[in-house]
């Protein structure tokens, strides 16, 4: 008769990290328990020390969730554009700005920098400090100027290279 | 405490050699981003004849966020609060780093000029202000007279 690891595609190995495991979670729940009768008697102490607790409490929870966690809390606080999105925002080739142009946002004139990176919005066509309008961005998704939700605007669908696709499809 | 940013010391330059009418702001000699500022009621409005105290600050991130503003002399005004905090979409959700501190005064200011009591963020003032309009705009003038008295 088959054993139930080997049934299960376990490995003697496996069922002795479960073992130890489980004498994991009896010992934390031997001490969580030391804890609990500890600070519950002292309940009218204002001063109790809970970081004991707090620091068993996050050993409970897994390292990856942890992580995992505070990824999606970075995430909501994020309302931006992604980063992706920025580097893809047309320069404008210094030969195109003027002497007096500047920055709406720094209100620096262009020309300050002998290599001015600035870059144009889609759509809209405001131009700015690439580094200026970055910071923006990462935080917000309207252009400074006019308001306009620069992630709203879907790139056209280029139809002419589907005709052309076509085309090759029929000689084909 | 770290430089002050060129667009800081252009904006400070130029409320000081071309001034907003009716609005002044002085930065504090200690800390620049401190902003003393006076606003004049506007004419025609509750507020005329009072000038107004207020406080303007630039945090760090400005001009990626909008400068904290708040009202020091006492007003009556549906959307600003007994701490003088006001009620102004620039200031919040719809700051722009294009905008100034010459604007944002500039809004408060209009907003001086037509108080939105549908949008309040003093309650009951707006409420009286809803319920009769005539007597909390004569309460109004009251506390500008009382408050907002030319020094």
């Amino acid at each position: 008769m088959s054993t139930y690891e080997e049934e299960h595609g376990l490995s003697r190995e496996n069922s002795e990290d479960a073992r130890s495991a489980s004498v994991d979670r009896r010992e934390t729940r031997s001490q969580f328990q030391e804890l609990f009768q500890t600070f519950g008697n002292n309940n009218s102490e204002e001063d109790v020390d809970n970081s004991m607790l707090l620091l068993l409490l996050s050993q409970m929870i897994p390292a990856s969730l942890q992580q995992e966690w505070m990824e999606q809390m970075e995430q909501s606080d994020k309302k931006g554009c992604s980063e992706s999105f920025i580097d893809s925002l047309p320069r404008i080739p210094a030969s195109k700005i003027k002497e007096d142009d500047s920055c709406p946002i720094c209100c620096c004139t262009y020309k300050e920098d002998d290599h001015p990176l600035v870059a144009e919005l889609p759509h809209c066509n405001h131009k700015f400090d690439l580094e200026c309008i970055s910071v923006w961005l990462s935080k917000s998704t309207s252009c400074p100027l006019c308001r306009d939700d620069v992630m709203s605007h879907k790139p056209g669908i280029d139809t002419s290279q589907v005709e052309l696709e076509e085309d090759w499809g029929m000689f084909g | 405490m770290a430089s002050l940013p060129k667009r800081i010391i252009k904006e400070t330059e130029r409320l000081a050699s071309d001034p907003v009418p009716g609005i002044s702001a002085e930065p504090h000699e200690d800390n620049l981003r401190y902003f003393a500022v006076t606003i004049e009621g506007p004419e025609e409005s509750p507020y005329e004849n009072g000038v107004f105290e207020l406080e303007l600050y630039l945090p760090d991130d400005y001009p990626m966020e909008a400068p904290k503003v708040r009202f020091l002399t006492r007003i009556y005004h549906p959307n600003i609060d007994r701490l003088g905090r006001i009620c102004l979409d620039v200031l919040k959700n719809n700051w722009s780093p294009a905008l100034q501190i010459r604007t944002v005064l500039l809004s408060i200011q209009a907003l001086l000029a037509s108080p939105n009591p549908n949008d309040p963020l003093a309650n009951d003032v707006a409420e009286e202000w809803i319920k009769n309009e005539e007597l909390a705009i004569s309460k109004a003038k009251e506390w500008t007279k009382l408050y907002a008295g030319k020094r």
